[in-house]
């Protein structure tokens, strides 16, 4: 079911959109919240025009889910395409062009195929996997911190979601 | 009503076996298609492929840059946003350009179809039958995600199709319902664009699936055009007074074309458009003697226009 989101949901996301340096594009957007029993709530970003009749008909999907609120906001795939387009400044890796095609087959990352983002990331952070031409390509969660991200021949990245689950998924 | 099977010839019986078909789709082409040889030629070979960019997150001419830097053969086409794909050194459908959602492989004639629409900003639009979404997020494009898009499949499974690609192209201003279409006044909304795509009996797609040769019946004609009697008639009645319903196919059949279009036109207070693309409509087919009108509606043919076989009619719902 869509609806609205609550003040709370509304504090996290903000705080989010803050950290990706998407606010500024949030604030004149229509955002709802998506419930389905045994499911993550879901975010979604609509225009303004449809807001109306998804409140009023309910219908099955609508818009475009741009990420998961559990505790925090963790963006999709879609939201990280959002992210890199609008945002300048985002935490963020650039990977290789080998790197880049293993990602879109869902694998995770290793050090040496990192080429450059931002500097002095943490551990367990989430951030944007993009390739040698800044574009995303998948969103993940660092397993080190700051240099020991480039350590060689170890999954330094783990990949969370990535552009290839279109294809592997689109037929099931 | 009967679909119309003519009785067979030398011609049509001699074709028949050189193309390997059954009689009565070679004989019915002979009666309406231009130049049926070269129609049927063209029908051996693979048919062009087509991309369509999604300026939504990307220019043409960006994604033709892109595409030509991995090798790609590229061509310009009639409509500005398709790009005909002559040469692809891998498959069109697992580039990075591809799944990050910069063009969508969509055969000219769909795209036609969302031309035709003549599709402004901030109106509220209806897509009936949308699976795979093709025609779907091209609309969505045109009214550069602004407004409200409503996208209705009734087969559920399909509609995961729908959901992938509206999140491949960055879509936001589209919901989905899974739904019948012809229970599309249950919604009480009334629109200023309707698109029906209308469920088929596929004889356009000849070139892509051979099986149709020889699997195609004369009841699959009559089956389609009973489905898409109902369906145009749901549509025509959500339109709002001044707008517009594309109906379009993708088969040669005059009883799933014009013959349903002239009911149309029979019933409701309605007027069919030119388009600048395509073949005229057919007028005459057998015993069918259509309005004049009907010669504003457009056919495409393999063999002329590069495209599948698709037909569609513009119809504006007078004030």
């Amino acid at each position: 079911m869509f609806r609205k989101a609550c003040r709370q949901e509304l504090t996290i996301l903000r705080r989010a959109f803050n950290k990706w340096g998407v606010f500024d594009f949030f604030v004149e957007k229509t955002i709802l919240i998506k419930e389905e029993y045994h499911k993550d709530t879901e975010v979604y970003l609509l225009s303004s025009g449809l807001e109306l009749i998804i409140l009023s008909r309910q219908p099955n999907y609508a818009g475009l889910k741009v990420g998961e609120l559990k505790k925090n906001f963790l963006p999709s795939m879609e939201g990280a395409d959002l992210i890199a387009r609008v945002s300048k400044n985002f935490p963020h890796i650039i990977v290789n062009e080998i790197a880049e095609r293993l990602i879109l087959y869902g694998r995770s990352v290793l050090g040496q195929s990192i080429v450059g983002g931002t500097e002095n990331l943490n551990e367990n952070e989430i951030i944007l996997l993009l390739n040698r031409n800044r574009e995303p390509i998948g969103v993940g969660r660092t397993k080190f911190s700051g240099k020991y991200l480039f350590q060689i021949d170890i999954v330094t990245v783990t990949t969370l979601i990535d552009a290839g689950h279109y294809l592997r998924n689109e037929g099931q | 009503m009967k679909t119309l099977v003519f009785p067979s010839t030398p011609e049509s019986v001699g074709l028949a076996r050189l193309y390997r078909y059954d009689e009565w789709i070679v004989n019915r082409f002979m009666q309406y298609v231009p130049d049926v040889y070269t129609f049927l030629e063209s029908l051996e070979r693979d048919p062009p492929r087509y991309i369509r960019t999604n300026t939504l997150k990307i220019d043409s001419k960006k994604l033709k840059s892109k595409l030509l830097s991995k090798g790609f053969k590229l061509k310009e086409t009639a409509l500005e946003d398709v790009i005909a794909v002559e040469k692809a050194l891998y498959s069109i459908g697992a580039t990075t350009e591809y799944l990050l959602g910069y063009y969508y492989i969509q055969d000219l004639s769909s795209c036609f179809a969302v031309e035709a629409l003549d599709i402004g900003k901030d109106q509220t639009v209806l897509d009936m039958a949308s699976a795979p979404g093709g025609k779907t997020t091209f609309i969505a494009q045109k009214m550069e995600n602004t407004g409200c898009l409503i996208a209705i499949e009734p087969n559920p499974k399909r509609v995961r199709s729908i959901l992938y690609n509206i999140a491949r192209c960055g879509v936001i201003n589209t919901c989905v319902f899974t739904m019948d279409g012809r229970q599309v006044s249950n919604l009480n909304l009334k629109f200023d664009r309707v698109l029906l795509d209308a469920p088929c009996s596929g004889e356009g797609v000849i070139a892509k699936d051979n099986d149709r040769r020889t699997n195609h019946k004369p009841e699959d004609v009559e089956y389609c055009a009973l489905i898409q009697r109902e369906l145009i008639e749901a549509a025509i009645k959500v339109v709002k007074p001044g707008g517009l319903l594309v109906y379009s196919t993708c088969s040669f059949a005059p009883e799933e074309n014009e013959n349903i279009v002239n009911y149309l036109l029979d019933k409701f207070d309605i007027q069919i458009e030119p388009f600048q693309y395509g073949n005229d409509g057919l007028v005459n087919f057998g015993d069918f003697h259509f309005r004049q009108d009907l010669k504003n509606t457009k056919r495409f043919y393999p063999h002329l226009h590069k495209t599948l076989g698709f037909y569609i009619a513009k119809i504006r719902v007078n004030n």
